[in-house]
């Protein structure tokens, strides 16, 4: 056991790659029927300090329809100078520069380390990183006032030759124009009139009204940057633009007692969408939105002014009684899409107390890879700090952005790819290596990611192709080969190339090495993005269903019971912590809309489909560490039973750290007993979980919410809220009342869930 | 340093604000120590009603529910509990100390620093760009005599201009991000036209450079400046240890 760990470890930390199984199945049927698909966790951009990237193209196969990277899987004949291609066997000649290569003297490509290798290849010019902000000035004043700040202070940590430019909107959009000198100037457009991408062009100056006819000639970037008055580089602009920031006004149309300012996020979203279609098509883009509330006029817009008229809920979706609802999304879905073909992702820093209209807008993100940040106020902490991390650099002081990413995934014969989940689009491209079966977002071998990070992790699955009768053979091993081509932030054109192979085992007589190969953890996330990925078309209980059915069946599958027998059931270790995942998946608010607004919804959901394994677990299931004078911390099980007098407990749920003090420990806080000279380790005692939590707040994006509180607190609720409910109400008296605190819920605790799982799997009927 | 701390968060405009972390704070930060990621682990095929057993750390003192038992106090070593050390706390601490006791930066230098440094931008840089930044080291200028600017500022304005004195252009340019990240409401108005000088000098011929260079001499000997022109690894020990370097 501890080897397929470390094994999968060393995976993870070399390729950024985390599969369900590591042994496949030799047949399609034998795959089914193990319930969890062949998939796999992959970040394509995973920081790796270790790995220098090459100076060099890669050497690709010749054959047209296969084209994959030479690899340390591919045989060579170093003698005769040729290669073979491990996923079509074509066999290839090294190209002339290859020539002085042999056994002793090979090219990094071929050195088994380098599964995962970077290649620099810069073909055009660079192009500078843009950055196009789009800001509602709609805004309370101190809100507004800590905006500009925010804003003004990023403009000191882009990279001088950034191209920078502002589109401000209220009522109307005014879209400034950037110079050096004389007086600002800005283009205002109606707030309530869709206008296409051409007319926007027109209207901006970008397209010479003399060639009406070719508006899909693409730019070439120099020529556009020469003429775009909107985006400038921000060491020359600089100190106009903080001024120009610096004077920026809350909207100045009144608005009357009983309405919501007039807010024209589709139309400003529509001409900076326009704006870089026009003038930087293909080239890596970021358009920052700030919102400070709903879009409440023309297109897209998702609330009416009228305040008596509250946004949509939860409950009027579900009654369909949300009137915007669908129309909005289309709106913003097409802006999306627009966007993702030319390459510009999108950024929403929504901060109100109410809804902004997220449900809606959510695609602008998740389909072009930007980010969602969700808070209270622009004058908090949790923005301000979130946004510092957007330009947050590596250990090579580059920023851990980048732009235009392709991730193609190629397959050796027996697999096929069935789909992708995570912040990207297809680009419709039907290989060989192409599943019927989608799963996600599939039909397709490549994916556009507009925007990623070293954190970027899509959900890739596969589907084992050979029929039940011809099996693939054993001995041999199936690979799959991720290219990842990309815009580095420091401008250079790179490509990532992950090449991973796993062994073929025989499920009728291996099923026990195929067991042990299981990474529960992986196959967990898997699962969840799966469930996530339906609750955004389905309805909430069909999911919860569907994971239910899933786990009953791998239960049934691996599972050691006699039958009709729940007290004999037995989980092997490997998938032993499996069943308690999916426990705390189903309460999750990423499956879960009760307490939730349609916005907060979407929000979690975002971070959920992109996240690294680590953090996705966490958000699964967070983690609880105890601090006591019993010993160091030590991790506890997220029960009730976990929570006493005695102990600080801190709960990381990724988007919440909690630290809540037992009763005692509240008492004696309360007390002073941490003054006193004596009672140092009382003092060192509260300190230590606020040490640790800061060591998560320091890293984590976005910001989580930080809360201190103590038993009986009323933000403890937080902690109550997550724990398993062991003991509720309703059992009290059962259990005795030393252990735990009981929750007040009529929610399945773990064991209920357990003895129901048990019972099923046994079952002979189900 | 004043660049090492962390302030509460906004907890009137956001509900459970989180703490904000200062820039050089964030810099430093290291790979976390004790990554919290591990999970207790229930024991599922012990049967039904797998109710953990009370632990050992289950609590002789709960019943006492009517005025509490002190906490235990420390015997022998200290128990591994508090392993984990209270992170920089000693040094910010003993750091303030020495910050307080300091005087406030001679403005008078700071300023000439810069205005040599734009007067040797003059003959290569646009008239119109220069004009922009003199207007803002104006209102640096108006800002610090009206007493606008706090002592964090001026003190890492002072550090400043001596990097920019001294051609370290990436330490200037640090210490005009730390500035704005963590000052922002004070600086924005002015800062960016010191980052255009910094930007501006950087690219003079060494040439130009010599006014800016020999007033150096003649600052440090005139206006004895504040210590610290200090170089991260050297906090510590100047911390400790706060002699004014001559």
């Amino acid at each position: 056991m501890s080897t397929y760990q470390e094994f999968i470890q060393q995976n993870e930390d070399r390729d950024g790659v985390r599969f369900s199984w590591n042994l496949w199945p030799s047949s399609r049927l034998e795959a089914t029927r193990l319930v969890v698909p062949v998939s796999c966790l992959f970040t394509p951009l995973k920081e790796r300090p270790s790995l220098p990237p090459v100076q060099y193209e890669p050497v690709l196969c010749s054959r047209a329809n296969c084209k994959a990277v030479l690899n340390p899987l591919c045989q060579v004949d170093f003698r005769a100078k040729i290669w073979a291609c491990n996923f079509c066997f074509q066999r290839n000649p090294f190209p002339p520069s290859y020539a002085g290569i042999s056994e002793v003297n090979q090219p990094a490509e071929l050195m088994p380390q380098f599964s995962t290798i970077e290649y620099i290849v810069q073909r055009g010019p660079s192009a500078p990183l843009i950055f196009l902000y789009v800001v509602d000035t709609c805004l309370e004043e101190e809100d507004l006032q800590a905006l500009k700040e925010s804003l003004q202070m990023s403009l000191s940590l882009l990279p001088p030759n950034a191209l920078v430019g502002l589109i401000t909107f209220g009522r109307m959009v005014q879209v400034h124009e950037l110079t050096c000198e004389g007086i600002a100037k800005s283009y205002v457009f109606r707030g309530t009139k869709d206008l296409s991408a051409k007319q926007i062009q027109e209207m901006l100056g970008l397209t010479k009204p003399a060639a009406p006819g070719q508006q899909g000639r693409p730019v070439a970037p120099q020529e556009a940057a020469a003429s775009c008055r909107f985006l400038q580089p921000v060491h020359r602009v600089d100190m106009n633009l903080t001024d120009l920031l610096g004077e920026l006004q809350r909207d100045p149309w009144p608005v009357s007692q009983g309405k919501r300012p007039l807010r024209s996020t589709g139309v400003a979203l529509s001409v900076a969408v326009g704006l870089l279609e026009g003038a930087f098509p293909n080239t890596g883009a970021r358009v920052m939105l700030f919102i400070g509330g709903p879009p409440t006029q023309g297109p897209g817009m998702v609330v009416g002014d009228e305040l008596k008229i509250p946004i949509r809920s939860w409950h009027d979706i579900q009654k369909d009684n949300a009137r915007h609802l669908k129309k909005a999304t289309k709106y913003y879905e097409a802006l999306a899409n627009r966007s993702a073909v030319n390459g510009h992702s999108i950024d929403i820093y929504a901060c109100a107390l109410d809804q902004t209209g997220l449900l809606e807008m959510k695609c602008l993100s998740n389909l072009t890879g930007g980010h969602i940040v969700m808070g209270d106020s622009f004058n908090t902490s949790l923005f301000k700090q979130t946004f510092q991390r957007v330009f947050s650099k590596d250990y090579n002081g580059d920023f851990r952005m980048a732009f235009g990413g392709v991730m193609e995934v190629k397959t050796s014969r027996e697999v096929k790819v069935c789909g992708a989940i995570g912040p990207c689009v297809s680009l419709h491209s039907k290989g060989s290596s192409v599943s019927e079966n989608e799963m996600g977002i599939g039909g397709t071998n490549q994916w556009k990611l507009c925007s990623l990070d070293p954190s970027t992790t899509l959900g890739v699955y596969f589907e084992v192709v050979n029929q039940h009768n011809a099996p693939v053979p054993q001995g041999g091993r199936g690979a799959i080969q991720f290219v990842t081509t990309y815009q580095h932030s420091n401008t250079q054109k790179r490509i990532r190339v992950t090449t991973i192979a796993r062994n073929w085992a025989d499920a009728q007589s291996q099923i026990q090495h195929i067991e042990s190969s299981f990474d529960q953890e992986a196959a967990a996330v898997l699962m969840a993005r799966l469930g996530v990925f339906r609750a955004e078309s389905e309805e909430g209980p069909d999911v919860l269903r569907w994971l239910d059915r899933q786990l009953i069946r791998l239960c049934q599958k691996f599972g050691q019971f006699n039958k009709e027998d729940p007290a004999s059931f037995r989980l092997s270790e490997s998938l032993s912590l499996y069943p308690q995942f999916m426990f705390h998946l189903r309460r999750s608010p990423f499956l879960q809309v009760f307490n939730n607004s349609p916005d907060e919804s979407s929000y979690y959901r975002h971070h959920f489909v992109r996240q690294d394994l680590t953090q996705s677990l966490i958000m699964i299931q967070p983690i609880l560490y105890s601090y006591s004078f019993h010993g160091p911390p030590e991790p506890v099980l997220l029960d009730s039973s976990s929570i006493l007098p005695d102990r600080i407990l801190l709960m990381d749920t990724f988007f919440q750290l909690v630290i809540c003090h037992g009763e005692t420990i509240a008492q004696w806080r309360k007390a002073g007993y941490q003054e006193m000279p004596e009672y140092e380790n009382f003092k060192q005692l509260l300190q230590a979980p606020l040490d640790d939590a800061q060591e998560i707040l320091q890293t984590r994006f976005p910001m989580p919410r930080y809360i201190d509180t103590e038993h009986g607190g009323s933000q403890a609720r937080f902690l109550l809220s997550k724990v398993n409910p062991s003991q509720t109400h309703n059992n009290l008296y059962a259990w005795g009342q030393e252990t735990g605190a009981p929750i007040l819920t009529d929610d399945v605790s773990l064991q209920v869930f357990m003895d129901h799982l048990k019972k099923l799997a046994v079952s002979s009927s189900s | 340093m004043e660049d090492m701390y962390i302030k509460p968060g906004n907890q009137e405009q956001g509900w459970n604000d989180p703490p904000q972390f200062s820039y050089g704070l964030q810099m430093a930060h290291r790979p976390q120590r004790n990554p919290l990621n591990k999970r207790a682990v229930a024991s599922m095929s012990s049967g039904a009603g797998v109710l953990p057993t009370a632990p050992p750390s289950s609590n002789p003192m709960a019943p006492l529910m009517c005025g509490i038992a002190p906490p235990p106090l420390p015997a022998g070593p200290p128990p591994n509990a508090m392993a984990t050390p209270p992170m920089h706390v000693g040094q910010m601490r003993s750091q303030r100390v020495a910050d307080t006791s300091q005087s406030e930066p001679d403005m008078e230098a700071v300023m000439s620093v810069m205005n040599q440094a734009l007067d040797a931008c003059r003959s290569s840089v646009k008239g119109q760009v220069c004009n922009e930044v003199a207007k803002r080291l104006r209102l640096l200028e108006d800002g610090w005599r009206s007493g606008k600017l706090s002592l964090p500022v001026t003190r890492r304005m002072d550090t400043l201009s001596q990097e920019l004195q001294s051609g370290n252009w990436d330490s200037a340019d640090e210490i005009h991000r730390s500035l704005m990240v963590d000052h922002v409401t004070e600086v924005s108005q002015w800062m960016v036209g010191v980052k255009r000088l910094i930007a501006e000098t950087r690219n003079l011929s060494p040439e130009l450079l010599k006014p800016l260079q020999s007033l150096t001499r003649a600052v440090q000997e005139s206006a004895e400046p504040v210590e610290d022109s200090v170089k991260p690894d050297q906090e510590l020990e100047l911390a400790q240890d706060p002699e004014p370097e001559l």
